[in-house]
C-alpha cells in the first residue's frame, strides 16, 4: 500500500469528517497538491450531498425566518456606524494591499479577497436600501444661521431601514459631536454619532429604534461629546417630521 | 431503538417527478433564487431560510443535541451563504445542498472545540437510532414540507444499510465521531469501524445518486 492509497481509501471518511483530527489536517494539505484527490472529494461529496436529509425536518419557531435574516443583514451597517463607508473601504484597501506587497503569498491574497468582498457586500447592502427607497426626504443642514450642507434619509419599507446621507459638515469642534436622533411619539431615540467631514459625505443604515412608538421623523444635533443621555441638550441643526 | 418514520402513502422516489403538494422547486426556480441572492435581494434571503431552514434544523438538533447552539449553526450558515453566494458557479451544487454541508461542518467543528463529547454522547444516546423520529406529526405538515421527497429517499437508503454499517454512519456522519471514538464507543476494532463505513458509503453514494440532480 503506497501513501497515496491512504488517500485513496480515505476520501469518503474525509468528507464524513470522521478522520481524526490530525488525520484530518494531513488530508487537507494533501488536497491542495493532488488536482485527482481535489477532484474526487468534490464527486464524493456530491454524491452524499443529501445525505444530511436522512434526519426528519424541525419545525421552526414562529419569526425564525424574518429574525435570521434582520441579524444577518444588520451585520454591515454595525460595521458601517462606526466606520464611514469610504473610511472603511480605504482600510481595506491599504490594509488589503500592504499586507499584498509584503508578503504575496496565499494568505496575503485570501486576506485581501477577504476584505474586498466585505467591502463588496457593505456597498451592496447601502445599495440594496437606495434602491429599494419609498420615501426620499432632505432637509438643510443650519450652523450659525448659515446653510451648512444637507441631510437626506431614504427609507426602506422592505427590510425597516434607512440610508441617513450627511453632507456639507465641517468635522465636529473639539468636545463636541453630531448626533443623529429618531423622533418618535414617545420622544427623542438617541441613534448614531456622525463622522462628518466636508470632502466626502457620511452614510449611514440604520435599523429603526427598538421602541414600540411610531418614528415620527428625525433630528441632527450638536452635543456636548459628555451628553450620553437619552435627551439632546444641544443645538439643533437639521430636523425633519413626516 | 425507535423504528424509523414510515414512508407516507402515495409517496414517491426522486425519480417520479415529484407529485403536486410537494412543492419542490424547479431548476429554473432556484435558479432564479440565486440570481436574486446575488443581486442581494432581501426578500429572496429570507425565502431561502423559510424552505431551507427545517432541514438545517433538523441536522444541526440531531448532532449538537442543543436548539439555541442549533440555532446558532443555521444563522451563521445562512450568514456565511449570503456572503459567498456571488462566488458560486454555475456549476456548483444546489443551494440546498450546500448550505446543510456548511451546517454540519460548523456543527462538528462546535463539537470538537468544545470537546462536549462526554456530555453530548449521553444526550445523543437519547435521540436513538437515526433517522430519529422525534418530529411531532402536529409539528410539521409533511406533504406540504419541500425536499420531504428527499428525506423518504434518504431515508430509505439508511434504513437499507445492514444495522451494523446503518449504526457507524449514524455515528461518523451524524454524531460526528471519529473512527478511534466509534471504535471505544462499539467496543470493536478500528479497521472494522472503517471497513464498516467504506462499505456503507459506497452504498449511499449509488443510493443517493438519482437525486444529485434534484434541487430544494
Amino acid at each position: 500500500m503506497t501513501t497515496h492509497d491512504w488517500y485513496v481509501e480515505n476520501r469518503a471518511a474525509y468528507v464524513a469528517r470522521s478522520l481524526e483530527p490530525g488525520e484530518e489536517r494531513t488530508f487537507r494539505d494533501h488536497l491542495v497538491r493532488c488536482d485527482d484527490c481535489s477532484r474526487e472529494v468534490a464527486r464524493v461529496e456530491r454524491e452524499l450531498a443529501w445525505l444530511p436529509m436522512g434526519v426528519p425536518p424541525v419545525a421552526p419557531p414562529p419569526g425564525l425566518a424574518r429574525r435570521l435574516a434582520g441579524e444577518i443583514l444588520d451585520r454591515p451597517s454595525r460595521w458601517r456606524r462606526r466606520l464611514p463607508l469610504a473610511a472603511a473601504a480605504a482600510v481595506a484597501l491599504a490594509a488589503g494591499g500592504a499586507a499584498l506587497a509584503a508578503r504575496s503569498d496565499r494568505g496575503a491574497l485570501r486576506a485581501l479577497l477577504s476584505a474586498r468582498e466585505t467591502q463588496l457586500a457593505a456597498l451592496e447592502d447601502t445599495l440594496s436600501v437606495l434602491r429599494r427607497a419609498n420615501t426620499v426626504l432632505q432637509t438643510q443642514i443650519s450652523m450659525n444661521g448659515h446653510q451648512q450642507g444637507g441631510l437626506l434619509i431614504f427609507q426602506d419599507a422592505v427590510s425597516h431601514r434607512w440610508c441617513v446621507i450627511v453632507h456639507g459638515l465641517p468635522p465636529a469642534p473639539s468636545g463636541s459631536m453630531y448626533q443623529f436622533w429618531f423622533i418618535t411619539e414617545s420622544g427623542m431615540v438617541r441613534s448614531v454619532e456622525v463622522d462628518a467631514d466636508t470632502r466626502r459625505p457620511a452614510f449611514m443604515t440604520l435599523p429603526m429604534p427598538g421602541v414600540a412608538a411610531p418614528v415620527m421623523g428625525a433630528a441632527l444635533t450638536m452635543e456636548p461629546v459628555v451628553n450620553r443621555s437619552g435627551e439632546p441638550q444641544g443645538v439643533t441643526l437639521a430636523h425633519v417630521v413626516f | 431503538m425507535p423504528s424509523p418514520q414510515p414512508p407516507r402513502p402515495g409517496s414517491t422516489g426522486p425519480s417520479s417527478g415529484g407529485p403536486v403538494g410537494r412543492r419542490p422547486l424547479a431548476l429554473a426556480g432556484e435558479a432564479s433564487l440565486r440570481r436574486r441572492l446575488v443581486a442581494r435581494d432581501e426578500q429572496a434571503l429570507v425565502e431561502l431560510i423559510e424552505v431551507a431552514s427545517p432541514w438545517l434544523l433538523g441536522i444541526t438538533h440531531a448532532m449538537l443535541s442543543d436548539a439555541d447552539e442549533a440555532e446558532e449553526v443555521v444563522l451563521e450558515a445562512f450568514a456565511s451563504a449570503w456572503d459567498r453566494v456571488g462566488s458560486l458557479g454555475e456549476e456548483h451544487d444546489a443551494l440546498l445542498p450546500w448550505l446543510l454541508r456548511i451546517a454540519r461542518n460548523r456543527a462538528i467543528d462546535r463539537l470538537r472545540r468544545r470537546r462536549r463529547w462526554r456530555l453530548k454522547l449521553a444526550r445523543a444516546d437519547s435521540y436513538g437510532e437515526l433517522p430519529p423520529d422525534r418530529v411531532r406529526e402536529s409539528e410539521v405538515d409533511e406533504a406540504a414540507r419541500p425536499g420531504w421527497h428527499v428525506h423518504e429517499s434518504v431515508h430509505a437508503a439508511l434504513r437499507a444499510l445492514p444495522a451494523e454499517q446503518r449504526e457507524v454512519v449514524r455515528l461518523a456522519y451524524f454524531q460526528g465521531l471519529t473512527h478511534s471514538e466509534i471504535a471505544r464507543q462499539l467496543g470493536i476494532p478500528m479497521g472494522t469501524v472503517k471497513t464498516r463505513l467504506r462499505l456503507a458509503f459506497d452504498k449511499l453514494r449509488t443510493a443517493l445518486a438519482p437525486i444529485r440532480d434534484w434541487v430544494l
